[in-house]
């Protein structure tokens, strides 16, 4: 995974396979990276507010992807 | 069902639940009870054993199936980045399998429910200890139900271990006559 050769030929390649895929799972990676963050940011008991202005998005759209009805992301009591 | 149970038996059941939240999956499957019957103290454990079956080796297996889904290390090589060190990186702080848990699963709190597989096996398992006779279900039942139910991740793992299932059987349905 980190043999150079194959990154360079990889990423220099006009393949558009290997660039939707790797773009694909760079999305997926931001994702769960993103979700990570968010659910400790509430476990430390941010308000959705503080979490969206980092995130760059509206309070609205945090609260919406995260703490919809019986969401995984709900706090602790 | 569960009065039927041997000690044993129900401490599977109990303990599948224990697996399933110790890896943040919000259901109990076929890997969660097989986890938890290699982690019993019986004859039917002894039998897994033989056949090289321990509970971490199918736990790194199953974390190894669940892992990749539609992140592809190799795609993301070719963007320059080593996906194992962004997970490195991230289950130092969040913990082991942080990464590869499919999101809506993180909090697994209260009751977790058998996948229908699960609930099959176990059903199955009273098939078995009738078929042998038996007035009670001891793990080993459920070791068979599992191996009669025949799919799932539990069955994955044994077979890309090369185990022959019919072998397995065999010997599980001797230890549970002993």
């Amino acid at each position: 995974m980190t043999d150079t050769t194959q990154v360079a030929s990889a990423a220099s390649s006009k393949d558009p396979t290997v660039g939707l895929k790797a773009v694909r799972s760079l999305r997926v990676l931001v994702e769960r990276l993103e979700n990570l963050q968010v659910r400790n940011a509430r476990e430390q008991g941010w308000t959705w507010e503080q979490i969206a202005q980092l995130l760059g998005v509206t309070r609205q759209a945090v609260h919406k992807k995260y703490a919809s009805g019986r969401g995984p992301l709900r706090r602790k009591d | 069902m569960f009065e039927r149970f041997t000690t044993e038996a129900r401490q599977v059941v109990v303990d599948a639940q224990h697996e399933a939240r110790r890896m943040h999956h919000g259901f109990i499957g076929t890997e969660h009870l097989l986890l938890s019957l290699l982690g019993q103290q019986t004859p039917s454990s002894a039998v897994f054993a033989r056949y090289g079956l321990t509970k971490d080796d199918v736990a790194h297996a199953v974390l190894g199936y669940l892992r990749n889904g539609d992140l592809d290390a190799e795609a993301l090589t070719a963007l320059g980045i080593d996906l194992d060190a962004v997970r490195t990186t991230v289950e130092a702080t969040f913990g082991a399998g942080a990464l590869d848990r499919p999101p809506g699963q993180r909090e697994v709190s209260g009751h977790i429910p058998f996948t229908p597989r699960a609930k099959k096996v176990l059903e199955l398992s009273l098939r078995e200890a009738l078929a042998l006779k038996s007035k009670s279900i001891a793990d080993g039942h459920i070791a068979l139900g599992l191996l009669r139910e025949g799919e799932g991740l539990a069955m994955k793992v044994i077979h890309d271990r090369g185990i022959d299932a019919a072998d397995l059987r065999r010997d599980l349905t001797a230890a549970l006559a002993a």
